[in-house]
């Protein structure tokens, strides 16, 4: 990025491409964003299986097929880093950090036992079951806890970056939103207050194409999300959401920028919406969706994008490209034997731990309202 | 008593303000943000002098953005920091009405204690002054039905500053009411104690004793309530005035122990009746001191309606002297 606004388009995956910030990794880390992908992916499917056995309560916002801007965004972080993922973003409060060790208790990010007490609703949760699904995080490990108010936690993300520079501190912090939250007063209130003091504040634009049932048309006057970002005079970046190494790029050049005090940026990943808005709404999105456009849009998993482009570097070969095919599966299809065995075994120690955890005692939704 | 004399009387505004600047001082994790407020000083000049002596690192001239101000004010809560956020006129709260009552009062809840949010929320409210409907507004009830934040309301240049150094020492949320008819009412300045001083949020003052009737009341209708006192007098009728200056936590023993004396009450404030912080006094006594009563307990608050311009709207409309007065020979006729 030379100056704002700066603008690229889709990225051609080419070998003849220039340095770019995927090339710095080794090919243990491309291997470890496969896996991440994997992880991401069975975390879901497991959750859609449960929800259908009626074992869970509240709503399954399903990431499907949105996983490459998960992990391609968190991958390039600090620990030290923060991040406010929304309701789709389910994995990112397990895969945050993942580089310091999936079982390494001291990372910066939830354990996968906190996520799933979470999702089970049980005292084990890091918000104790207080609010529901994604509305939980952690000062300590620098996740910001979100409302269901979309856009919300941007002017919160500002506010936390704005301290930690005062603190002396390099953070950046990333938002997640949808491309239907940029239509919120408090997304441009938020952005505009981080441009004016250049603020290290990333805001992820997952655009599924489908705001529940509005589609991006009627939500957004512009065909890219991304070119709001041209009102505050910052980069609007738009990234392939199926690519989880384009996906990265984007997102390291804003870091990049970011760290080096230039202030903000939007980072658009277009992507599709695998299912409906949330589960109870997968019938109904059948109906309003187009049969051929959601063909269309999962067309691209992300799981096979990736593996594709492992194996032209090199990093994976053919036959251990084809030892998991979690890819191009409905989450009913998908089987434990479609995902690496340490994928299956780190999901079931978050499950057990779930089941284990008792609800939260019934005093205890008296409690907290003030701090003592 | 020569050298007390000698001591200069301040007025409210100061009052704050040398609250404002001693707790800047004393808390270097301290941030303030508001409109016009670093520069200029702020519309009413609360904060002046505060960005040229702590910074613009401390002190933000933010955007015409409400909800950007409490949310950034959140986000740096979050980090560590204690944050004054002002509202140029507490009527343009609304605009950031979301990231108040489902942000940042929830936060401690949601998160089961692990964060708390030491912000002041503070701003001039009132009616009384021919501010029409946008910078006349009373609107406490709506932060006293949000549960997570504390509301005060000083009627005294003591209480101004006390209450803002609690409040701006509290953990958690406080919303700060500040009259701006009694910004620079030379009436009620007094002198300040030279020594660092706080009012305890939750505890009510008793602003005159009496037997015959309690009437409850906050912020600048204390006045109005203290004048209607002297008129009842004329009548025999010997009213004792509360000013509650905490609504949450409210101080319920004062206003039960006050009755347990008068046998009868009237509650008195300016903002609208339909669900205003007026009723729910009457329904905590129906609770607590139902037994003490002799009488039906009376509000006079402003009608149901917005606060109009011209004056004969406005007066029309809000508690009056009079108005107080005549509910307080009406429970004692009862």
């Amino acid at each position: 990025m030379s100056s704002p606004p700066t603008k690229t388009t889709k990225n051609k995956t080419t070998k003849t491409a220039p340095s770019r910030p995927r090339d710095h990794l080794s090919p243990e880390d491309h291997l470890e964003i496969l896996k991440q992908l994997y992880l991401a992916r069975y975390f879901d499917v497991r959750l859609i299986k449960e929800k259908r056995r009626g074992r869970l309560t509240g709503t399954l916002y399903s990431s499907h097929n949105q996983e490459a801007i998960l992990v391609g965004t968190l991958f390039p972080l600090k620990p030290s880093d923060w991040i406010s993922p929304i309701h789709r973003d389910m994995p990112a409060f397990f895969l945050k950090d993942m580089r310091s060790g999936w079982e390494n208790p001291d990372r910066m990010g939830m354990s996968i036992e906190e996520v799933c007490a979470q999702v089970w609703c049980k005292v084990g949760s890091p918000g104790r079951a207080r609010d529901n699904w994604s509305h939980i995080g952690s000062r300590a490990k620098h996740i910001i806890h979100s409302t269901s108010m979309l856009a919300g936690t941007i002017p919160v993300a500002a506010g936390v970056v704005l301290a930690d520079r005062l603190n002396g501190g390099d953070a950046v912090v990333l938002t997640y939103n949808g491309e239907g939250s940029t239509a919120q007063g408090v997304f441009h209130e938020a952005i505009n207050f981080a441009a004016v003091h250049k603020l290290p504040v990333i805001t992820i634009v997952e655009n599924n194409q489908w705001a529940f049932g509005t589609p991006l048309e009627l939500g957004c006057p512009t065909p890219d999300v991304a070119t709001r970002a041209d009102g505050y005079g910052i980069p609007g970046l738009i990234a392939d959401g199926q690519d989880v190494f384009d996906v990265y790029d984007k997102v390291m050049e804003a870091i990049e920028w970011a760290r080096a005090g230039k202030g903000p940026s939007i980072i658009e990943c277009k992507t599709f919406r695998a299912y409906g808005h949330g589960d109870h709404d997968d019938d109904r999105a059948a109906k309003y969706r187009p049969q051929d456009e959601v063909e269309k849009g999962r067309s691209r998993d992300p799981i096979a994008v990736c593996k594709r482009y492992l194996v032209e570097r090199g990093y994976l070969s053919n036959a251990d490209a084809l030892a998991f095919a979690a890819e191009n599966k409905g989450a009913q299809e998908a089987k434990d034997d479609d995902f690496p065995p340490d994928v299956v075994a780190y999901m079931k120690k978050g499950v057990d731990y779930a089941i284990a955890s008792p609800s939260p005692p019934a005093e205890e939704g008296g409690m907290w309202v003030f701090s003592d | 008593m020569a050298a007390t004399q000698e001591k200069t009387k301040k007025n409210y505004l100061t009052a704050i303000r040398e609250a404002l600047d001693e707790e800047m001082e004393r808390n270097p994790d301290m941030i303030c943000l508001g409109e016009d407020i670093g520069l200029l000083g702020g519309a009413f000049g609360v904060t002046e002098g505060l960005m040229s002596k702590f910074g613009t690192h401390r002190v933000y001239d933010m955007p015409i953005s409400e909800a950007a101000i409490v949310g950034v004010g959140v986000g740096a809560c979050l980090n560590g920091k204690t944050v004054m956020a002002e509202m140029q006129f507490i009527d343009f709260i609304s605009c950031g009405f979301d990231q108040i009552v489902n942000n940042l009062a929830t936060y401690h809840y949601r998160t089961a204690g692990e964060v708390a949010m030491p912000m002041v929320i503070r701003g001039p409210a009132g009616g009384y002054g021919g501010g029409a409907l946008y910078h006349s507004q009373m609107n406490e009830a709506w932060f006293a039905h949000s549960p997570g934040i504390k509301v005060v309301c000083p009627s005294t240049p003591f209480d101004a500053k006390g209450l803002m150094k609690a409040a701006l020492r509290d953990k958690n949320p406080v919303l700060y009411f500040e009259l701006k008819q009694l910004y620079r009412w030379s009436a009620i300045d007094e002198v300040l104690p030279d020594e660092d001083y706080e009012v305890p949020i939750g505890k009510a003052a008793i602003r005159r004793e009496g037997r015959d009737v309690t009437i409850i009341t906050y912020g600048q209708n204390v006045y109005h309530c203290l004048d209607a006192a002297k008129k009842l007098e004329e009548d025999n009728i010997d009213a004792e005035v509360i000013d509650l200056r905490s609504l949450v936590p409210l101080d319920e023993a004062a206003i039960v122990q006050s009755l347990q004396k008068t046998s009868r009450a009237i509650v008195v404030n300016e903002a609208p009746r339909t669900c205003g912080f007026a009723g729910e006094i009457v329904a905590r006594i129906s609770e607590t001191a139902f037994q003490y009563l002799d009488a039906p307990v009376l509000r006079v608050t402003r009608m149901d309606t917005p606060v109009p311009w011209a004056h004969s709207l406005e007066r029309y409309v809000l508690p009056s002297v009079e108005k107080i007065a005549e509910a307080a020979r009406s429970v004692c006729r009862f």
